[in-house]
């Protein structure tokens, strides 16, 4: 609003017609306008022409949307408001009724009422300040201090000017005033839209007239038509100037274009006038490189490929080839294998699947097939179809090639012949046992244990039952028996050693009996028996007085068995501290070792007969003895605990070797009659033969039956033969040839199985004994019955 | 003392590398690196422990030999690959800004040309290397070059594929290298022996390959890629050793016209073309005046009736000739026990003499290529063809009295349902000569075949007998020439009778009579249909018998079936051998016994010994049972030997029998199936 009163002010201060006094116009509101364009001067130019551009004929009272618009501007119209009141105060002490009428005519024109505020303000605030002279003798106005109380500065809320209260005006309608303002003065009615027409009219707007004051020169701004035009270009973003080129023919200035003065008054140098020696040199190169043929001319790509291409094979990239041997770790691809016969288009009948074949072959997965195609026949060549699958064949083989892990295997290109071992022929392995030839029946319980006697004539058997029994061998007829223990079974049995005379141990519980059966020897062998036993009788008077000072218990009690079993033959009874599970010979007969696994440091026991003396040879043995036996032809006594056998030599009385089978329960074990072999039969099914010369360890290890080995026998009269007794039911009879050259290693071969005896409760074959001199063997059963096979 | 030593820092951890440290530590993408692996032949390897190799884990993973890798640095190829990538990148950048033209320059003259000329070298360091090497890249060749051009499949490749094929093709006729060649149901299988080397490819029929599915042509891409420059490179080196100038002229023009080999125009190298042996090999100049092929026609049958005059009249001349010649001599064994040395196989200049002296005409219906490159390959200089089988024949005139064999594979059809082949009028007047056109009449003096009866003359080396082949008769079956009949393997090509095992076709011959109860035996598919199931109960039954009527030990023939399973079982039962066998011997001496206590009931009865007559079935049992003794009694002794054999020995053992055992049983039944189709045969001749 206050541009525009500027505006109007301007104007009307153009205007060649009077209302106003010169003073006026002087005092200071030309001033004010110029201050004030110099403050905003950006914006309010941008205004002024904006207005003057985009209206020309100025409509005032449309003026009042814009200041509402520009509300920026009133902080700035209140300030200036505030600025001039001030001015009007500094400027006019005197009350100018003229000028405010005046004022007052033209800013009611505006509808203002901020003018006639000034202006009674003007009025009110006269005692504002009081008038003295300054040093220099004018007036000096000093202004009465402001206070800065709320209502002090009025600019926000009107005051009411016209004072007649609420009363409908138009009973003002017949008078020039339509009120009264505070003062009681009376307030003119404003110019009507009559008078203000008659008053623009009568102001003749001359050509150019923008309302706009030059500020270079502060006269009215007039814009010629060709201005007004170009303003109006640019704001149509036209180009503002007829035969104006936006785009003009680029001229080259600074190209070279010689100057006819120099720049430089200085001499030219030398250089310009003296061939480059480094270009030269440079150029130099290049030809020395064309001549070299180094740089080959260019030569425009032509598109012609297969020339090129052909051009890749002309030469031999083998022309002087040398052979390199391949690398040890490479694997040449292998090659595809060249098609059978079933793959041909026309294939022997006997190649075509029938229709089970084709069956199961579609049905088969993919990737599961044998091959990945079915044998076709076509009489002829034109109907054979191609081939669905051939390029996925060959993309197979090419990822074969590039991702498939190479592995050498070897081949097996082995005659199978030649693996098998040489084996002697069966004819040659003969004689062996092969059929039963007798059953020794009558018994009744187990049979634990059996023995031939070393003439081979008699069978002794005991078993659960407590009896001892004698068998001839050839018919199977008992031929004598005796009953040991009533409670205890008759553990073992085992003829003494030695043609001259025939001595049965027996032991049942912890009881060894020392028999010479009655009846069935011949006399002299009986009375030799008689006599060996009873020699001890009177080694064993005479010794206890010598040892009779140690209080310790003897290792075995020595007595006589009591009338009754010493009319059967029954001599001679040791009785040691735990049941004796294995009685075994020495070869001369002399001695006699058992073993009661329960007896810890009295296990092993050694006794001699001619002295009725019992020793223990281990104070402490490491283990739960299992067997013992004596070497057949050293000094040399094996213990077989539960894992080892240990051999001792009995005449230094030390450790000669821990034989370790690797079993976890031996059962029982025999000892070549060469000395250097053992066979170990053990409850983990195993059969185990030892070297003794090679190592601690077995040479061979036969796992042959399913069940637990109970027995193993040596053939002890010069034939290769051993056997071993399983609770599977079943003996097993191998040909163990040993040689003498210590080269050769011992050759097993087995031979036969022998089945007949029945599985009683887990248990089958107790026992087995070799005849001493023919290729016979005695089994005893689980099952009650004692077996010959031959 | 010394340091400690570190897990991971020596041996199997170090030789070995996992594929993606593998590509980490030649810095390049995995299709790069599968590339380089392609062109350079490096292939994965198999640790012998994977745990050792990979720290523990046994996790399925790719290993590299390191020392592989660490060689495939310093590959030149490596580079190119990155600048490839790198101008990839600029074409990628000049494509995204829409400079269509920058990018298309980049593509032409940027990127980088990978050439493999020194990857040849270095992989195959001698010609032979590489000639050992050219199965694959063959078959792969020949496949592309019978490929339709697709995205996958540039034309250009395809071009190159077919003109190094036909290349090699020529060299192979050329130096008469072809020595077998097999018609399979996959495609045509050639083998050629060139400097010693055999080498053996696969061409597919010409039909469209069927290429969907899970078929990487990237891969299949770059193997072409470098079998090419492979077979570039032999083919110059073929050529060169036969003086011949690589690479021969190409024909566009006839090639257009489905000229394949006749496309060629081979030239013998000027410095040797003195040289009579070399001037021999080169083709002859394809000839194109019509005069001048009349020309050659007469003098060509003039030749070739001379030939066969020569050839009849001089036949114990030549026989004669032959044992001074240079070829070598064919040792025979006298003896059947003794040794037989191989002999090396036919001569180039067998081959060259094969169908020699032959002119041949194929009909339309046949193959072409194939049989033109057989037939030129085994010495045939003159092959015509029907006119539109394409470009390059000797002859497309059917009538040509010069053929004298013309390969057919048409059905025949009786002479007189045929209508009268449309004969145009010439303008020179009147009816021109009727032209032979098989099946309407044949020239006499000439062979009809089919072109099986090529293959086979070439795989046996002679020439077979025609008539077998003869258009519209059942061929014979169709051999595989790589075949070579092992011990206990079935033979198609000797009589059944040789290779029965003893017993075998007794056997088979009771459970026909079983069998003819119940069936209709003259029909050979019927019996095919169900002869599987047939011998199935055929054996059970025999088993049966074989219990029963002697007697034998259950036992034996449980550890028999048992025998795959377990170890130490088996080891357990199997040692019972001798048992049964004098089980068996007892009840075969009981049979004698009680042959003789009849006899002597019937000398007391005053009566005369009625000899047992034996009826067919009563001997056929006879034999078999004596051969089953035998079998079981051999089975017996392997038993007890194996049993002394320590186990890894016997799993060794038993890897050999579960082959053999397999091949047994194929042979086995292969043999059945063969007894019963001829048994079909002779009964459908006698009705």
């Amino acid at each position: 609003m206050a541009i525009i009163t500027r505006k109007r002010k301007a104007a009307t201060r153009e205007v060649p017609v009077d209302n106003f006094s010169d003073e006026e116009l002087a005092d200071g509101l030309l001033e004010g306008i110029l201050s004030h364009s110099e403050d905003e001067s950006g914006e309010s130019q941008n205004e002024d022409e904006e207005e003057s551009i985009g209206s020309s004929d100025i409509e005032g009272l449309s003026d009042e949307d814009e200041e509402d618009i520009d509300s920026d501007e009133i902080p700035s119209d209140s300030e200036e408001a505030v600025r001039k009141q001030i001015r009007d105060l500094s400027t006019s002490d005197k009350p100018l009724k003229k000028k405010t009428s005046g004022l007052t005519h033209e800013q009611d024109l505006n509808g203002d009422a901020e003018a006639n505020d000034h202006l009674d303000s003007d009025d009110d605030d006269r005692p504002n300040y009081t008038v003295t002279t300054d040093a220099n003798g004018n007036t000096r106005y000093i202004y009465k201090e402001i206070d800065p109380v709320y209502d002090s500065d009025e600019s926000d809320a009107p005051e009411t000017t016209n004072t007649i209260g609420n009363i409908p005006l138009k009973y003002y309608d017949n008078y020039p005033h339509i009120g009264y303002d505070i003062n009681g003065k009376k307030i003119m009615r404003p110019a009507k839209g009559e008078a203000l027409d008659a008053l623009l009219d009568s102001i003749d707007l001359p050509k150019g007239w923008t309302g706009l004051t030059d500020p270079a020169t502060g006269k009215p701004l007039q814009l010629s038509e060709e201005e007004l035009d170009v303003l109006r270009r640019v704001t149509r973003n036209e180009i503002h100037e007829d035969g104006y080129d936006p785009y003009p023919e680029m001229i080259t200035y600074f190209s070279g274009k010689e100057e006819i003065m120099p720049l430089s008054a200085a001499p030219e140098p030398k250089r310009r006038f003296v061939p480059s020696k480094h270009e030269a040199k440079r150029v130099m190169k290049i030809v020395k490189a064309i001549r070299e043929g180094r740089i080959q001319p260019y030569k425009e790509p032509t598109g012609d490929e297969e020339q090129e291409e052909e051009q890749q094979f002309s030469y031999d990239v083998w022309a002087d080839e040398t052979p390199r041997p391949e690398h040890s770790m490479h694997i040449a691809a292998p090659k595809l294998p060249p098609p059978g016969y079933d793959q041909s288009y026309h294939p022997p009948a006997e190649y075509l699947p029938d229709k089970a074949e084709i069956a199961a072959w579609e049905e088969e997965d993919e990737e599961d097939r044998e091959r990945e195609y079915l044998p076709r026949n076509h009489e002829a060549l034109r109907k054979v179809p191609g081939y669905d699958r051939f390029v996925k064949e060959r993309f197979e083989r090419s990822l074969d090639l590039y991702l498939a892990p190479r592995v050498r295997r070897n081949k097996l290109n082995i005659d199978p012949e030649s693996l098998l071992p040489k084996l002697p022929n069966p004819d040659e392995l003969k004689p062996f046992p092969s059929t039963c030839a007798a059953i020794f029946r009558g018994q009744e319980g187990r049979v634990r244990s059996v023995s031939i006697d070393s003439r081979g004539i008699y069978v002794a058997s005991g078993g659960d039952d407590g009896y001892a029994r004698i068998w001839e061998i050839l018919t199977g007829r008992q031929v004598w028996n005796v009953k040991l223990s009533d409670e205890d079974a008759v553990d073992s049995v085992s003829w003494r050693p030695g043609k001259d005379a025939a001595v049965l141990a027996a032991a049942a519980g912890e009881t060894i009996y020392l028999i010479v059966p009655f009846t069935i020897l011949t006399p002299d062998v009986e009375q030799a028996g008689r006599d060996l036993l009873d020699a001890g009788w009177g080694y064993a008077a005479t010794k206890p007085q010598t040892s009779g000072a140690i209080t310790k218990e003897p290792p075995a009690k020595w007595s006589r068995p009591g009338t009754k079993l010493e009319n059967k033959g029954v001599l001679v009874q040791a009785t040691v501290r735990s049941t004796i599970k294995v009685v075994n010979w020495h070869r001369r007969g002399d001695y006699f070792a058992t073993v009661s696994p329960r007896g810890q440091s009295s296990s092993v026991a050694i006794h001699t007969v001619s002295k009725h003396l019992t020793q223990l040879p281990f104070r402490r043995l490491k283990g739960l003895a299992q067997s013992a036996q004596f070497h057949p032809s050293k000094p040399i006594f094996f213990v077989a605990t539960r894992n080892t056998i240990r051999s001792y030599d009995l005449a230094k009385q030390e450790l000669v070797k821990i034989i370790q089978p690797g079993a976890k329960w031996i059962s029982s074990f025999d000892v070549h009659p060469g000395g250097d072999n053992l066979i170990v039969g053990t409850y983990d099914k195993r059969l185990l033969w030892h070297d003794l010369d090679l190592s601690n360890k077995p040479y061979k290890t036969l796992r042959y039956h399913q069940e637990a080995i109970r027995a193993v026998a040596y053939h002890q009269g010069g034939l290769p033969l051993f056997a071993d007794a399983s609770d599977d039911g079943s003996l097993q009879i191998f040909h163990g040839k040993v040689v003498g050259d210590l080269m050769e290693n011992a050759t097993i071969v087995p031979l036969k199985v022998l089945r007949g005896h029945q599985v009683k409760s887990r248990l089958g074959v107790m026992d087995v004994q070799w005849h001493p001199r023919e290729p016979w063997c005695v089994s005893a059963g689980a099952d009650g019955t004692l077996r010959l096979w031959n | 003392m010394g340091r400690i030593k570190k897990k991971g820092t020596s041996g199997a951890a170090k030789n070995y590398i996992t594929r993606t440290r593998a590509v980490k530590k030649l810095q390049i993408s995995l299709p790069d690196f599968r590339r380089l692996c392609i062109f350079k032949g490096i292939y994965p390897r198999e640790p012998r422990n994977k745990k050792k190799v990979s720290k523990g884990s046994t996790a399925a993973t790719t290993f590299y030999y390191t020392k592989d890798i660490q060689y495939l640095l310093h590959e030149p190829l490596l580079n190119k690959f990155r600048e490839h990538k790198a101008v990839a990148k600029k074409i990628g950048r000049a494509l995204g800004r829409g400079e269509v033209g920058d990018a298309k320059r980049l593509e032409k003259t940027h990127i980088p040309k990978v050439k493999l000329d020194h990857i040849i070298k270095e992989r195959y360091p001698t010609f032979i290397d590489a000639l050992r090497d050219l199965d694959d890249a063959l078959s792969m060749l020949f496949l592309f070059a019978n490929l339709p051009s697709s995205e996958y499949v540039p034309a250009k490749t395809i071009a190159l594929c077919q003109r190094l094929c036909l290349e090699f093709e020529h060299y192979v006729i050329a130096s008469h290298a072809l020595r077998k060649s097999f018609l399979s149901i996959k495609g045509i299988y050639y083998q050629a022996t060139i400097q010693g080397q055999d080498i053996l490819w696969l061409v597919p029929y010409r039909f469209v390959q069927r290429t969907g599915g899970d078929i990487d042509f990237r891969i299949m891409g770059t193997f072409v890629e470098f079998y090419t420059t492979l077979l570039g490179f032999v083919n110059f080196r073929l050529y060169a050793s036969v003086g011949l100038v690589y690479p021969p002229k190409f024909d566009a023009k006839s090639d257009e016209q489905g000229g394949e080999l006749g496309a060629f125009q081979i030239e013998g190298r000027r410095i040797t073309q003195g040289d009579e042996s070399s001037a021999e090999d080169i083709e002859p100049q394809a000839i194109t005046s019509a005069e001048a092929q009349a020309e050659v026609e007469k003098i060509v049958a003039l030749a070739a009736s001379t030939e066969q005059e020569q050839q009849e009249t001089l036949a114990d001349a030549v026989r004669t000739e032959d044992s001074n010649n240079d070829s070598i001599d064919t040792f025979e064994p006298t003896a059947a026990d003794a040794d037989v040395l191989p002999q090396p196989e036919a001569s180039s200049a067998e081959a060259a003499a094969l169908f020699a002296p032959f002119t041949f005409y194929l009909s339309r219906e046949t193959p072409r290529a194939p049989l033109e490159f057989i037939l030129k390959a085994f010495g045939s200089k003159r092959v015509g063809w029907d006119g539109s089988l394409g470009d390059g024949a000797f002859t497309t005139d059917e009538s040509n009295p010069a053929i004298t064999h013309q390969i057919v594979d048409r059905p025949v059809v009786a002479n007189g349902s045929l209508p009268e082949p449309y004969v145009p009028e010439t303008d020179n007047g009147g009816a021109t000569v009727t032209k032979a056109q098989w099946p309407r009449s044949t020239m006499p003096g000439r062979t009809y075949v089919q072109p099986q009866w090529v293959w086979d003359c070439v795989n046996q080396g002679k020439l077979l007998r025609p008539d077998l082949y003869a258009p519209g008769a059942e061929l014979p079956p169709h051999l595989s020439p790589w075949v070579k009949a092992k011990k206990g393997e079935y033979d198609p090509t000797i009589p059944l009778e040789q290779q029965e095992l003893e017993g075998e076709a007794e056997a088979f011959e009771d459970e026909e009579d079983e069998a003819d109860d119940d069936e209709e035996m003259n029909e050979a598919e019927q019996l095919i249909t169900n002869g599987k199931k047939n011998g199935l109960e055929a054996i059970i039954d025999r088993e049966d018998s074989v219990e029963v009527g002697e007697g034998m030990d259950v036992g034996g023939s449980e550890s028999d079936s048992d025998e795959a399973d377990e170890d130490e079982v088996t080891s357990a039962r199997d040692f019972e051998g001798f048992e049964s066998d004098a089980e068996s011997d007892v009840s075969d001496g009981e049979l004698a016994r009680r042959q003789h206590q009849r006899e002597l009931e019937a000398e007391a009865a005053g009566e005369s010994v009625e000899p047992v007559v034996k009826s067919q079935k009563v001997k056929n049992a006879e034999i078999r049972k004596k051969a089953d003794k035998k079998r079981k009694d051999e089975a017996e002794e392997k038993e007890r030997q194996k049993m002394m054999l320590s186990r890894r020995k016997r799993k060794l053992m038993k890897r050999i029998e579960y082959g053999e055992d397999k091949r047994d049983k194929e042979a086995e039944g292969l043999r059945k199936k063969r007894r019963k189709l001829e048994k079909a045969k002779t009964a459908a001749d006698a009705a």
